[in-house]
C-alpha cells in the first residue's frame, strides 16, 4: 500500500492505495467523488475523463498512484457550490443528455476542448467528443449544448448561472 | 373534446428536472451505492461454448486474504429456488421449459456462462480470487449455429427438451395463401438475414443486495426498468415472502431491454447476501456485458412474395428462424409480434407465416429496443427489392401499397385495426423534405465523376401502445396505474411503476400533471423506483407517454377534483366556482380570494373534518389506453459510398415521425436521434460475433465498435399533425422507432449507392468488408423479375 | 476488469529506472501513457510483476530538431504534443498527417510515441512512420546509450530489441537529405479503431527526383512492414504515373495481410496499393516541405 495525495477539486486529498488502484476507483471509492462514472474499464468510452494537470484522461487508464502530487478537477469540481458553469447550463438549455452516465465524461472532456479551442465548430467538436460514447442520443444534442456554451462564452455570457 | 387544464407545459422543451443533478455529478446509479459492510461479487465463468462441468474447486479461492465467500452452482442451488425465467412467466411464454442451475452445475452453455462467484472484500480481490478457482470441464461439441441446432443430430443444450428447439416449429394463415399467390402475377424468392447484435447501454448491469439478517428483509438497489418485476423474480428465486423484499432503484444508465426481471447473477448475489448476511455488490464490466448479458437480432427469414405487376404487394409467405441462444429470454416470444407486425401499414390480402425458434450456444436472447423490428426490415427490404426488378420507384411502390386512412379503419391482416395511420402522409412529406428529383440530379452528376451517392426510404409504424386489442385491456401491460397525492407542502406527487432510464419522465409527467392540476411544473414531483410505494409498472414498449401520460392525466383531473370539493367545503364556495391556477384554489373572478393548495392540503390533513368530507386528498387511478393509437413515420437516409474502401457515410438523415401529441419535443427528439444512431450502428459497426466454435469475439469496445459523434450525422425531424383518437390521450410513444426504421432506411441508400454495379442487399450488417465483396460479387445473381405463368426464383442471401 | 498485484515503482531519474529493470528481469514492464499496456493489464492478457513508471524522468517530454535538422522526440513526448506542433506541421508532413489519427483525442493526452513503438503493436501507427522516415530509437542501459535502427527495432508482434534493462529514451529521425514530402493514410472502420490497414510514405526530394523514399505499412503483417522494394522504385527517380503505380504495386506485393473480420487479404492489399498511390499523386501536386 502506498500514501498518496493530490489535489482534487481545490482541496488537498489522501489516501492509502494499492498500485493497481486506478484513479477512477480511488475517486469513486476512496474519496466517494462518484461522479466520474466507469463505464467500460479499458480505455474507449470516456465515461471516466477527469482533468489532471490540465489535460482531459481516461481516469480508468491511470494508476491512483500516478495522480500522486497532480491536480484533479472532476465534475464535481467543474462549478462548485451547487451552480451550473457555462458549459453545464448551455447542456440543460440543450436537452443534451438522456440517461446521464457518459455525462460527466463529455462534460469533462469538452469543457477542456472549449478552454483551448474557444472558436471550435462543429467538425472540431465532434473530432474532440469522439472518445466519447453515448448510447442514448445520438450525440446531436450533445453537440448542440457545446456550440452553445461557445457562442455564450464569446458573447460574454459569464459562468455561474444558476438553476432556473 | 374536452381541452387540458391550462396549455402551459405540455407540448413544451420544458428543461428536464432530472439535469441539473446528473450535470453536476450527483447521479445516484447503481455502482455509486456504498453501504456499511459492503462486498463484492466477480464471477467465474466458462471459457468453453460447450461442457460437461466435472468439477469446481474454490478452496483456493476461499483461502485468498480478502475473500469472505466462494459459491459454486451446487451451493447456489442449495440456497435458491429453482424455477422457469421470471420475465417469460410474467409475459406468458409457452413452450418448453428447458432445466438449468442459477449458475452451471452439470453443463456450461455458451462462452461467459457463470460457474461460481467469489465474494470479497473488493471487486480486486474477487477477481483475484477467480483465478484461482479450478474448473474442469469436458468440452461438447458447440451448436454454433441454427441450422446445427435444427438438426437433430446437434446435442442438445438442455436434457430435458431432447433437441435444440426452444420454440417449437408453428405456422399460421391469415387470408387465402394459396389463391393470393396461384393468382399473382410474380412470386418472389428472398432470404434475408438480420445478425446479431445487442443493446450495450453505456452503464451495464449490476445490484447491490441487501439483506438483514435481523429482519429477514432482503433489500436490493437495482438498475432495471421494473422494480417490481425484479422483485417478482427475486421472491420467485429465493423463495421469500413479498413484504420481506423490497426493490429501490435510483438513476439508470440505459438500459434498451436488457434490464428487466433478475439475470442469474444479480440473483446468484442476493443469494449470497443472504447466506452471508452483508450487503453484496455485483457490476458487471464492459466485457462481462458484451459476452454474457445478452444479445439480439439474429434471425432469418425466407420470404415469398405474391406482387402484381404493377407492384401491387398481395401476399407475404414468411419462414422464421430465430436463434435464441442458450437460455431462455425474449426469443421465444419474438416470432408471434413479428407475425403481427408483418403487414405493417400495407393492404396486404394474404400473410402466411411460420416460425421455430432454435437453443444455440451463445448469450441468451434478449429485449432489445424493438424486438420485433425484423419485421420492418424485412418488409422494408422487399419492397425496394421488388420496386427495383420492376422498375418502379420505392416512394411509389410504397405510396401505392399504402392502407388508405378510412373511418373506420382498416384492419391488419393480423387483426389490429391501422387507427389513425399517417404512413402516405409521413411518406410524402420526408421525400418532399429529401428532394428527391434534386438527389437523382445529383446522384447522376456524382457517378459521372466516380462517386456513389443513395438515397433509401423506409417507413413504420409501432404499437405505442397501439390500439386496444378487441379482447380489452389484458395483462400486466394493458392498463397503467398511479398514484396521485396532494401534499401538505402543496406538492403534486405521483407515484409511478415507471422507471425512467432516459426517458425523462419525472420531466414530462410532471408537465402533464402540472397543466392538468394547475400547479407551476416546479411543483410536481414524480416518486419511482421502490416497490414499498409505487404501483407495478414497467417502462418498456414504447407505452409510457399514451400510459402513463394518460394516467397522469386522467389522475390529476380527478385529484382536482377531489381538492376542489374538498376546498368547497373549507371555502364555503361551489366547487363549480372555484378553480386552481398557479397552485392556488380561488373562486373563478376573484384573485383576491386565492388560497395555496398547500393550505387547502394542511387543513385536510388536520383531521377537523367529519366522516362526511373526503378530507384524503389522494387518488389511485387507472388508464387503459383510451383510444391509443399507433406511432410510425417514415424516414430517409443519404449515404455515400466509397467503393475503393468500402465505407460508408450517411450524409443527410430526415425523419418524419407521428407520435400524437408530444409532452415534451426535445425528449421525443432525443429519443428518435438515439434510436437512429443504433441502426446506424447496426448497419455500419456492432456486431455480436462467434466463431464457428463458439467463441465470442466482440468482448471489448475494440471490437464492438459504437457509433461515435463522427459516425451519426445531424438528424432532421419533423412531426406530423397527428390524427386524434381520443378525447383526451392522444400522446403516442416514440422511444423504439428510431432503432426499427432506421436499418432497412439505410440498408435501401446503400443498395441505391450501389445499383450501377447490380448490387442486390439481403442482410443488414454492411461493414466495409462486406460491401466490396458484394460489389464483387453482383452481377453473377441476376434478378429474375420474368412475367408468369410460373414463379420468378430471386436466389437470396449470400 | 483489474489487473492482478505488482510491484510499482516510479524512479525520478534514469539511472534509477535501469537499475529498476535489470532488478526485475524479464518480468518487468515500463509504464509510460498506459493507454496500450494498462487495458492489457486489465484484461489480464499481460501480467507483469513489476511495473517502472517512467513518468516522473524529467526532461524527457520534449520534441525538437537539432541545428542539422534531426528530429529528437523524448519519452514522454505525448501524442498530443505531436498533433499540436507548428514543428511537426512545418517540417515533417508524414508525423503531421499520422498524428491526429492515432486512437481517439483522449488517449492522445497520455500516450507516446516512444511508448507506441515500444509496444510494437502490428496496427500500431507511429512504427510505419519512423520506419519511413528512416528513423532509431535511442536506448539506454547499464552501459550507456545505443541507437538501434527501427528496421531492427520490432522483432515481431508486441516485441521489441530492448534488452530487459533497457529503457527507450528518444525516437531520432534524421535530417532530411532534400524536401521533406509524405503522408499518412488510415483505414479504420471507425475513429478510433485500430488501423484495418495504414501506410506511410515519407519522400525526400531535390528538385523532382527522390533522393530517399521510405514507405511502410501497418496492420498487414505480423509486425509493421517495410515495403523497401516499393521504396527502391521511386528512389532515384521523379514521380510520374509509371512510377508511382509500380510503388504502389510492390508495396501491395510486400503486404501480407490475413483474411478476417476487417476484410480479405486481397481487400487489404489492394487498399496498400490505393493509399500508396493516393498519397504520392498528392505529393506529386504539393509543394515540399523544407527540412529544419
Amino acid at each position: 500500500m502506498t500514501d498518496i495525495a493530490m489535489t482534487v477539486n481545490g482541496a488537498t486529498r489522501t489516501g492509502s492505495v494499492e498500485a493497481r488502484k486506478t484513479l477512477a476507483d480511488f475517486l469513486r471509492d476512496d474519496l466517494d467523488l462518484t461522479g466520474t462514472h466507469v463505464g467500460c474499464e479499458h480505455g474507449v468510452c470516456g465515461a471516466c475523463t477527469v482533468i489532471v494537470d490540465g489535460r482531459a484522461v481516461r481516469s480508468c487508464l491511470m494508476l491512483a498512484v500516478q495522480a500522486a502530487g497532480s491536480e484533479v478537477t472532476t465534475i464535481e469540481g467543474l462549478a462548485p457550490d451547487g451552480a451550473l458553469g457555462t458549459l453545464q447550463q448551455a447542456m440543460w438549455d440543450s436537452h443534451s443528455f438522456q440517461c446521464g452516465f457518459c455525462t460527466p465524461g463529455f462534460v469533462m472532456q469538452a469543457s477542456a476542448f472549449l478552454s483551448a479551442h474557444p472558436d471550435a465548430d462543429e467538425q472540431q467538436i465532434r473530432a474532440a467528443l469522439s472518445g466519447n460514447l453515448c448510447r442514448c442520443t445520438g450525440y446531436q444534442s450533445i453537440i448542440d449544448g457545446v456550440l452553445l456554451a461557445a457562442r455564450r462564452s464569446r458573447a460574454g455570457i459569464s459562468e455561474g448561472i444558476s438553476e432556473g | 373534446m374536452a381541452q387540458i387544464a391550462a396549455q402551459r407545459y405540455t407540448g413544451a422543451s420544458i428543461r428536464r428536472s432530472e439535469d441539473p443533478r446528473l450535470l453536476t455529478g450527483r447521479g445516484r446509479y447503481v455502482d455509486d451505492i456504498k453501504l456499511p459492510g459492503m462486498l463484492h461479487a466477480a464471477f467465474v465463468r466458462s471459457p468453453l461454448a460447450h461442457a460437461r462441468v466435472l468439477s469446481v474447486d474454490v478452496c483456493a479461492a476461499r483461502a485468498l486474504p480478502g475473500v469472505v465467500a466462494a459459491f459454486t452452482g451446487a451451493d447456489l442451488e442449495a440456497m435458491t429456488v429453482p424455477g422457469p425465467d421470471a420475465l417469460s412467466t410474467l409475459m406468458g411464454a409457452a413452450g418448453p421449459t428447458p432445466e438449468f442451475t442459477l449458475l452451471a452445475t452439470d453443463k456450461v452453455r455458451f462462452a461467459g456462462d457463470p460457474v461460481a462467484v467469489v465474494i470479497a472484500e473488493s471487486r480486486y480481490l474477487a477477481e483475484d480470487g477467480c483465478e484461482l478457482v479450478e474448473v474442469d470441464y469436458d468440452e461438447l461439441p458447440p451448436v454454433a449455429s441454427a441450422d446445427f441446432a435444427l438438426d437433430p443430430g446437434s446435442p442438445p443444450l438442455f436434457a430435458n427438451l431432447g433437441d435444440n428447439i426452444a420454440r417449437s416449429r408453428s405456422r399460421n394463415e391469415f387470408g387465402d395463401i394459396a389463391a393470393t399467390f396461384a393468382g399473382a402475377d410474380r412470386v418472389y424468392d428472398f432470404r434475408i438475414d438480420v445478425h446479431r447484435h445487442q443493446n450495450v447501454p453505456m452503464e451495464g448491469r449490476g445490484c447491490v443486495a441487501s439483506y438483514d439478517p435481523d429482519l429477514g428483509v432482503l433489500t436490493m438497489h437495482a438498475a432495471t426498468q421494473s422494480v417490481h418485476v425484479a422483485k417478482i423474480a427475486v421472491t420467485m428465486r429465493l423463495g421469500m415472502e413479498p413484504d420481506k423484499v423490497r426493490v429501490l432503484a435510483g438513476d439508470i444508465g440505459g438500459s434498451f431491454g436488457l434490464k428487466i426481471g433478475a439475470s442469474r447473477e444479480e440473483l446468484a448475489t442476493a443469494a449470497a447476501s443472504r447466506a452471508l448476511g452483508r450487503p453484496v455488490k455485483w457490476v458487471e464490466d464492459r466485457t462481462e456485458n458484451l459476452t454474457a448479458s445478452g444479445q439480439a437480432r439474429e434471425e432469418s427469414f425466407n420470404v415469398r412474395a405474391a406482387v402484381s405487376n404493377d407492384g401491387d404487394l398481395l401476399g407475404l409467405d414468411v419462414t422464421m428462424v430465430i436463434d435464441t441462444g442458450s437460455y431462455p429470454g425474449m426469443g421465444g416470444m419474438v416470432p408471434a409480434i413479428i407475425e403481427a407486425m408483418l403487414p405493417g401499414p400495407y393492404k396486404l390480402a394474404a400473410l402466411g407465416f411460420e416460425s421455430v425458434g432454435v437453443t444455440t450456444n451463445k448469450a441468451p436472447y434478449v429485449a432489445y429496443r424493438g424486438p420485433w423490428a425484423s419485421e420492418t426490415f424485412v418488409r422494408e427490404r422487399v419492397l425496394d427489392l421488388i420496386a427495383k426488378d420492376l422498375g418502379l420507384d420505392p416512394l411509389e411502390i410504397r405510396l401505392r401499397n399504402a392502407a388508405p386512412r378510412t373511418d373506420p379503419p382498416a384492419v391488419m391482416l393480423t387483426g389490429r385495426p391501422l387507427a389513425g395511420v399517417t404512413t402516405r402522409e409521413s411518406l410524402e412529406r420526408v421525400a418532399k423534405l429529401a428532394d428527391i428529383p434534386a438527389f437523382r440530379r445529383r446522384q447522376a452528376q456524382a457517378r459521372a465523376q466516380g462517386r456513389y451517392l443513395g438515397i433509401g426510404v423506409a417507413t413504420f409504424i409501432e404499437a405505442a401502445p397501439g390500439p386496444r386489442s378487441p379482447e380489452g385491456a389484458s395483462g400486466p401491460m394493458g392498463s397503467e396505474s398511479m398514484r396521485l397525492r396532494l401534499d401538505e407542502d402543496g406538492f403534486v406527487v405521483l407515484f409511478t411503476g415507471q422507471m425512467p432510464h432516459g426517458q425523462s419522465h419525472q420531466t414530462t409527467l410532471a408537465q402533464i400533471a402540472a397543466d392538468e392540476f394547475g400547479v407551476p411544473f416546479e411543483q410536481v414531483r414524480v416518486v419511482v423506483g421502490d416497490t414499498d410505494v409505487v404501483p407495478f409498472g414497467l417502462t418498456g414498449g414504447s407505452r409510457s407517454a399514451t400510459m402513463t401520460g394518460g394516467v397522469t392525466l386522467h389522475g390529476a383531473r380527478r385529484l382536482k377534483a377531489k381538492v376542489l370539493d374538498f376546498a368547497s367545503h373549507l371555502m364555503e364556495v361551489s366547487a363549480m366556482d372555484l378553480q386552481i391556477t398557479d397552485g392556488n384554489v380561488g373562486v373563478r373572478g376573484d384573485p383576491a380570494s386565492a388560497v395555496a393548495v398547500s393550505e387547502i392540503a394542511r387543513q385536510a390533513a388536520s383531521g377537523e373534518f367529519g366522516a362526511d368530507v373526503d378530507a384524503r386528498l389522494e387518488v389511485e387511478a387507472v388508464f387503459d389506453g383510451g383510444e391509443g393509437g399507433w406511432s410510425g413515420g417514415s424516414h430517409c437516409a443519404v449515404v455515400e459510398v466509397d467503393v475503393e474502401t468500402g465505407i460508408v457515410t450517411v450524409e443527410r438523415y430526415v425523419a418524419v415521425e407521428d407520435c400524437g401529441v408530444l409532452i415534451n419535443p426535445a425528449v421525443v427528439e432525443g429519443q428518435i436521434r438515439g434510436g437512429v444512431a443504433q441502426g446506424i450502428g447496426a448497419v455500419l459497426l456492432e456486431r455480436s460475433a462467434y466463431d464457428a466454435d463458439g467463441n465470442f469475439q466482440s468482448a471489448t469496445f475494440m471490437d464492438y465498435l459504437l457509433p461515435t459523434a463522427c459516425d451519426v450525422p445531424r438528424i432532421e425531424i419533423e412531426h406530423l399533425q397527428t390524427v386524434p383518437l381520443d378525447a383526451d390521450v392522444n400522446f403516442r410513444g416514440v422511444g423504439e422507432g428510431g432503432m426499427i426504421v432506421a436499418p432497412p432506411t439505410i440498408v435501401n441508400a446503400i443498395e441505391d449507392a450501389l445499383s450501377p454495379f447490380g448490387v442486390r442487399i439481403y442482410e443488414q450488417h454492411l461493414p466495409p468488408a462486406r460491401i466490396l465483396e458484394l460489389i464483387a460479387t453482383a452481377g453473377s445473381a441476376q434478378p429474375s423479375g420474368s412475367a408468369q405463368p410460373g414463379r420468378s426464383a430471386q436466389p437470396g442471401g449470400r | 476488469m483489474y489487473p492482478s498485484r505488482f510491484r510499482y515503482e516510479a524512479p525520478h531519474t534514469v539511472a534509477e529506472a535501469i537499475r529498476l529493470l535489470a532488478a526485475g528481469g524479464d518480468n518487468a514492464k515500463v509504464l509510460a501513457g498506459g493507454q496500450s499496456l494498462v487495458p492489457l493489464m486489465k484484461l489480464r492478457f499481460a501480467a507483469p510483476e513489476l511495473v517502472v513508471d517512467i513518468n516522473n524522468l524529467p526532461g524527457l517530454s520534449y520534441h525538437r530538431a537539432d541545428p542539422d535538422g534531426t528530429l529528437r522526440i523524448g519519452a514522454l513526448c505525448r501524442h498530443a504534443d505531436l498533433e499540436r506542433s507548428a514543428l511537426l506541421a512545418g517540417t515533417q508532413p508524414t508525423m503531421a498527417a499520422a498524428a491526429p489519427l492515432i486512437a481517439d483525442p483522449i488517449v492522445r493526452n497520455r500516450g507516446t510515441l516512444v511508448g507506441s513503438l515500444c509496444h510494437a503493436d502490428p496496427q500500431g501507427d507511429w512504427a510505419s512512420v519512423v520506419l519511413s522516415l528512416g528513423g532509431s530509437v535511442v536506448a539506454e542501459g547499464p552501459d550507456g546509450r545505443r541507437s538501434i535502427p527501427m528496421t531492427d527495432f520490432v522483432t515481431g508482434p508486441f516485441q521489441n530489441l530492448l534488452a530487459p534493462d533497457e529503457i527507450a529514451v528518444e525516437a531520432v529521425i534524421p535530417a532530411a537529405q532534400g524536401e521533406r514530402r509524405g503522408g499518412y493514410l488510415k483505414l479504420e472502420r471507425r475513429v478510433g479503431d485500430f488501423a484495418t490497414v495504414g501506410v506511410a510514405v515519407s519522400l525526400e526530394t531535390a528538385g523532382e527526383v527522390v533522393r530517399r523514399a521510405g514507405i511502410a505499412l501497418t496492420g498487414v503483417g505480423a509486425s509493421t512492414i517495410a515495403a523497401s522494394a516499393a521504396a527502391a522504385a521511386l528512389t532515384g527517380h521523379s514521380l510520374t504515373a509509371e512510377s508511382i503505380a509500380a510503388a504502389a504495386s510492390a508495396a501491395a506485393e510486400a503486404a501480407r495481410p490475413r483474411t478476417d473480420h476487417r476484410g480479405s487479404a486481397e481487400y487489404k492489399r489492394h487498399m496498400v496499393a490505393t493509399f500508396v498511390e493516393r498519397i504520392l499523386t498528392r505529393c506529386s501536386a504539393e509543394p515540399a516541405e523544407r527540412a529544419a
